[in-house]
């Protein structure tokens, strides 16, 4: 056995095995004061001595001793060479950069090979390992990596293909990288010996830095956002560094860190921003005289800057059960911030009060729909006629609302669609279907009766359709709803309308089935129609049938997302690896991309490209997509810092289907704390029985021990796990009542 | 006590020439209200009209105010916007019916056994998704049926207590600006209510509303009220009203361009 090791198989272990020994020594003990009252002597010293023996025994037994040992074997590998090629390794702390000094090393193994290098199999590494030639790296070190993927590339190199014949790893790097405990554990799991060269030391490098920025994601529209900063300086404890936060070229606050005994000082930086959109901040320290690294003087990014909550205009015609659910609804949603007015009594109503004696208040038309409908993100009609109130004159102003892309949603009823003579109004230029115009009777803009509306056959992807992740759940929740009673006669589709909800008998102008739930597009505007006033039965009706009332949550939560534009319901997507990036780092670029239907635009050619703030092209590709609508791009990514967006489009069109932002540093993340880490390596190094040298100290490659230990299996021996040890236990036990009954003791 | 001896003959089942008299002048204003009141509910079909659905029971018990629920769709109609169904329709507690239409007016004079396990869960759940329920004690001196009714929703709502609603509820200015409950006695100040998602679901009267709403079909109040008369009816009828809009518009009187209205008027009341 190359190892050996003891413990103890009873549950809890050597705390059990304590506490079961205090109390068989107080058994022991009680029964020793018993014996020594016994006059015969020798009687007594025998059951003594069994009991003790018996005691021993039972403690034994009891806890279980257990030896496990286990069998290596050596055997001699191969040996691979990673090189750090990250952008920390063009660091210079002295006139020469770690990357040069690397080089050196690099000539040298070089040279000992006498060119042949077929032994050992070299890697660069930052990002992952990526295999390249000795004579390569010695030529030239790159030194472009934006990260330092320390444990996921020797991860990468060991666990690979090649991996089950290497003998050791040879890393040669600066250790300003990552590997957290999981990734050493890992590593000294496969028993590769990992054997460290590291690149320049902790203390040689003078430089201050931004080390780290925390900001949200996302802010909310002249409510005040807040960024950390932690700055690091190497000119000791008490140095003021003065940061500056920008927007633009616009100074927007300037605050001091002052360093503490670990040369960092920290700052919270509160900002409001002003404008909705993507909004590139930038974070700067000045320069210090000899900074070795200006780069990290400066960092930037990103905040998507939304209102804090949805506007919501909610208008009833009067109050009704459809009307209570979707205002409880819309209330409920910490979300929204709901407006809504309900017509309570019309002028054909008798109150039998006075004004005085009652809580109504007068409609406010202008307020709402001149002085501050742009505040809106969304408007409901909800069975609402304008005719009584005078709103003929505000209609044009809704429609332009809705193109410069206000949401819209019309909700049926006796008083909607045509039954309201909206017909003839700027609003059926935004509605997404065409409804009887004109002087209709009521009995021909109404349908009565109960109907399941049916789903459009090729919308079942469509957001406001596929209520559930998996699509037969979403369609299984379809088929459980309860019918809806009473349509508004729609005379079918108009401009880019969908319909995706119809009436399962009636037919519209054109012989098709009548839209009962369609959705559009009106400018950077969506609008719904919706032609009845009963969806609140997806509630209680459907609770009360089947148990399961949130449908109607489900379905009304997505239309109001899918209304007001929630970029997760888009139905092209694109997707960054990262938020932020070094200069010039490759940018990875996901695009699922589907039509205005939801359909996955398959087989297309897709244009995947890099935009500058002005919309120039700085780096694209074209691919065809796979079934589900997606590519994936890695291009070069912008030089110069600043906020860019990547985005895609059918290969034949002109119009970006998607984008999402991202932003590129002169630094970044890998130059934010570009101090040499030699103890990073000097941990891998012990943890996988590796020896860790500087660059100087590096011997040839042949000088590196390649051997690889592998276990060749464990053994268990627990000698009184066995029915023989019981068996004696009962034995000794048997002797003593024996001896005890003979010679005349209980 | 009685405190209007004219509205206390038809209590007392005397009958004499005012009756005549009334019963005709009632006729005239009735088709008078008729004319200009709306003819037809316009609605999309019948389940949008609002119901004033009745709990149903196997015996008699559920009917002690049998025109009151239709009455109470005939003001609502006459004074507000709302659709009603003007003749209401009755629905047991374990009928999946109940789920069709988000009220319930459970009325009662007298004490009733246990319902069936079926109907607790049915009131359950009714509230749960969404329902509002308007129980009424037409016999709040006594008759036993509040003992019933506080046993049956201590079932039906085990972890909850009946709360009193404050004079600040919106119930007593969803429509009307009111200072308490009354029906067809005075009772006490406040009703009861069980909550359920932020809303008086279970809204508890002993004031017998019904009681003051109730009228028969050639227009004449069927019961006196105690101790108001016509104006403690108005009241009761508009809390109806109020309790209805609520029923269907919840907070919304709550809302913030509401309040500086509301405040100046209750300003200037008496």
């Amino acid at each position: 056995m190359d190892t050996l090791r003891f413990d103890l198989a009873v549950p809890g272990g050597a705390l059990t095995a304590t506490i079961l020994a205090i109390c068989l020594a107080v058994v022991v003990g009680l029964g020793l004061l018993e014996l020594r009252r016994d006059g015969r002597r020798d009687r007594a010293r025998v059951l003594a001595g069994l009991r003790i023996v018996t005691a021993l025994f039972v403690f034994a037994v009891a806890v279980q001793p257990r030896w496990t040992g286990e069998r290596f074997t050596t055997t001699e590998g191969r040996l691979a060479v990673l090189v750090d090629t990250s952008r920390s390794m063009g660091v210079a702390a002295s006139s020469t950069s770690r990357a040069e000094r690397t080089e050196e090393l690099l000539r040298r193994w070089h040279g000992e090979a006498g060119g042949d290098s077929a032994d050992a199999a070299f890697y660069r590494f930052g990002e992952g390992a990526i295999p390249v030639a000795l004579e390569e790296l010695a030529e030239a070190l790159p030194r472009d990596d934006d990260q330092t993927r320390i444990g996921a590339s020797l991860d990468e190199v060991i666990g690979g293909d090649g991996g089950a014949d290497l003998g050791a790893v040879v890393i040669v790097s600066d250790g300003a990288g990552d590997i957290d405990e999981g990734e050493l554990a890992a590593l000294a799991a496969s028993g590769a010996r990992v054997h460290a060269v590291a690149v320049g030391a902790a203390e040689d490098l003078v430089d201050d830095a931004i080390e780290m920025v925390e900001a949200d994601e996302i802010a909310f529209l002249r409510q005040a956002a807040r960024v950390r900063v932690v700055v690091h300086t190497t000119r000791g404890e008490g140095t003021e560094v003065p940061v500056a936060l920008h927007a633009g070229e616009e100074l927007v606050r300037e605050t001091t860190v002052v360093a503490d005994a670990r040369g960092r000082g920290v700052a919270e930086i509160a900002f409001v921003p002003s404008e909705l959109g993507r909004s590139v901040y930038r974070l700067s320290i000045p320069l210090a005289p000899g900074d070795a690294v200006a780069e990290n003087n400066e960092r930037v990014f990103l905040v998507r800057v939304t209102r804090d909550k949805l506007r919501v205009l909610l208008v009833a015609g009067r109050p009704s059960w459809d009307e209570r659910f979707l205002r409880s609804f819309l209330k409920r949603d910490p979300s929204i911030d709901l407006i809504s007015f309900f017509i309570l009594r019309t002028g054909a109503d008798l109150t039998m009060a006075a004004p005085d004696e009652m809580a109504l208040i007068p409609f406010p038309t202008d307020e709402l729909f001149s002085e501050h409908l742009g505040s809106f993100d969304l408007v409901f009609f909800q069975n609402f006629e304008f005719a009584p109130y005078q709103m003929a004159g505000y209609l044009p102003r809704i429609r332009d609302y809705v193109m410069r892309g206000g949401g819209f949603a019309m909700i049926g009823g006796d008083l909607s669609f045509a039954s309201a003579g909206y017909g003839e109004t700027p609003i059926a230029e935004i509605l997404p279907v065409a409804m009887p115009s004109g002087d209709v009777p009521q009995q021909r803009t109404l349908v009565m009766g109960r109907f399941a509306p049916v789903v459009v056959p090729g919308r079942s992807r469509h957001p406001l359709i596929e209520l559930l992740p998996d699509p037969a759940a979403s369609a299984a929740l379809w088929s459980r709803v309860e019918p809806l009673e009473g349509a508004n006669v729609l005379t079918g589709l108009r401009g880019d309308g969908q319909a995706l909800l119809t009436h399962p008998r009636r037919r519209d102008s054109h012989g098709e089935a009548m839209p009962v739930l369609a959705v559009g597009s009106a400018g950077i505007g969506r609008t719904l129609a919706f032609g009845t006033d009963t969806s609140y039965r997806w509630g209680i009706s459907t609770g009360g049938a089947s148990g399961d009332a949130s449908m109607y949550e489900r379905f009304w939560d997505r239309a109001i997302r899918w209304l007001t534009r929630d970029p997760t319901l888009d139905p092209a997507q694109v997707t960054t690896d990262r938020p932020n990036y070094g200069a010039g780092a490759p940018v990875r670029v996901t695009a699922v991309l589907r039509d205005a239907s939801y359909e996955p635009l398959a087989g297309r050619t897709i244009r995947v490209a890099l935009l500058a703030g002005d919309g120039t092209e700085l780096a694209h590709e074209e691919l065809t997509s796979d079934a589900a609508g997606r590519v994936e791009a890695t291009l070069d990514g912008p030089l110069l810092p600043g906020g860019y967006r990547a985005a895609a489009r059918l290969g034949d069109d002109l119009s970006w289907l998607a984008e999402e932002g991202f932003v590129v540093e002169s630094g970044g993340e890998e130059l934010a704390a570009p101090a040499a880490r030699p103890e990073t390596l000097r941990t891998i190094a012990a943890r996988t029985r590796g020896t860790f040298v500087t660059l100087q100290e590096a011997p040839s490659l042949d000088g590196f021990d390649s051997t690889r230990r592998r276990s060749l299996g464990t053994t268990t021996l627990a000698p009184l796990a066995s029915f023989w040890a019981f068996l004696s236990l009962v034995l000794l036990f048997g002797v003593e009542w024996v001896l005890r009954r003979a010679w005349g003791r209980r | 006590m009685l405190s209007d001896p004219r509205q206390s003959d038809k209590v007392m089942g005397v009958v004499n020439t005012s009756d005549v008299t009334r019963t005709v002048v009632t006729l005239a204003v009735a088709l008078g209200l008729a004319a200009i009141a709306p003819l037809g509910a316009r609605a999309i079909g019948e389940t949008t009209l609002f119901d004033v659905r009745q709990v149903a029971f196997d015996d008699a018990s559920d009917r002690p105010r049998e025109s009151a629920a239709r009455r109470l769709a005939w003001e609502v109609r006459k004074r507000t916007s709302i659709e009603t169904r003007l003749r209401p329709t009755r629905a047991r507690l374990d009928d999946p019916s109940i789920f069709e239409t988000p009220f319930l007016y459970w009325a009662g004079d007298q004490a009733f056994p246990p319902i069936s396990e079926g109907e607790i869960s049915g009131l359950r759940r009714f509230v749960e998704f969404g329902g509002f329920v308007l129980v009424d004690d037409a016999s709040p001196d006594g008759s036993g049926f509040d003992e019933s009714i506080q046993r049956e929703v201590a079932r039906a709502f085990p972890e909850q207590r009946f709360g009193t609603l404050p004079a600040s509820h919106t119930i007593y200015r969803s429509f009307y600006l009111l200072d308490r409950p009354v029906g067809r006695v005075a009772g006490p100040r406040e009703v009861r209510a069980i909550e359920h998602g932020g809303r008086a679901a279970l809204v508890y009267s002993r004031h017998d509303l019904g009681g003051a709403w109730a009228r028969d079909n050639l227009g004449t109040w069927e019961h006196a009220v105690i101790p108001g008369g016509d104006r403690q009816r108005e009241r009761a009828i508009r809390f109806g009203v109020n309790l209805v809009m609520y029923a269907l518009c919840l907070d919304y009187k709550d809302d913030q361009v509401h309040a500086p209205f509301i405040m100046r008027r209750r300003g200037s009341m008496p």
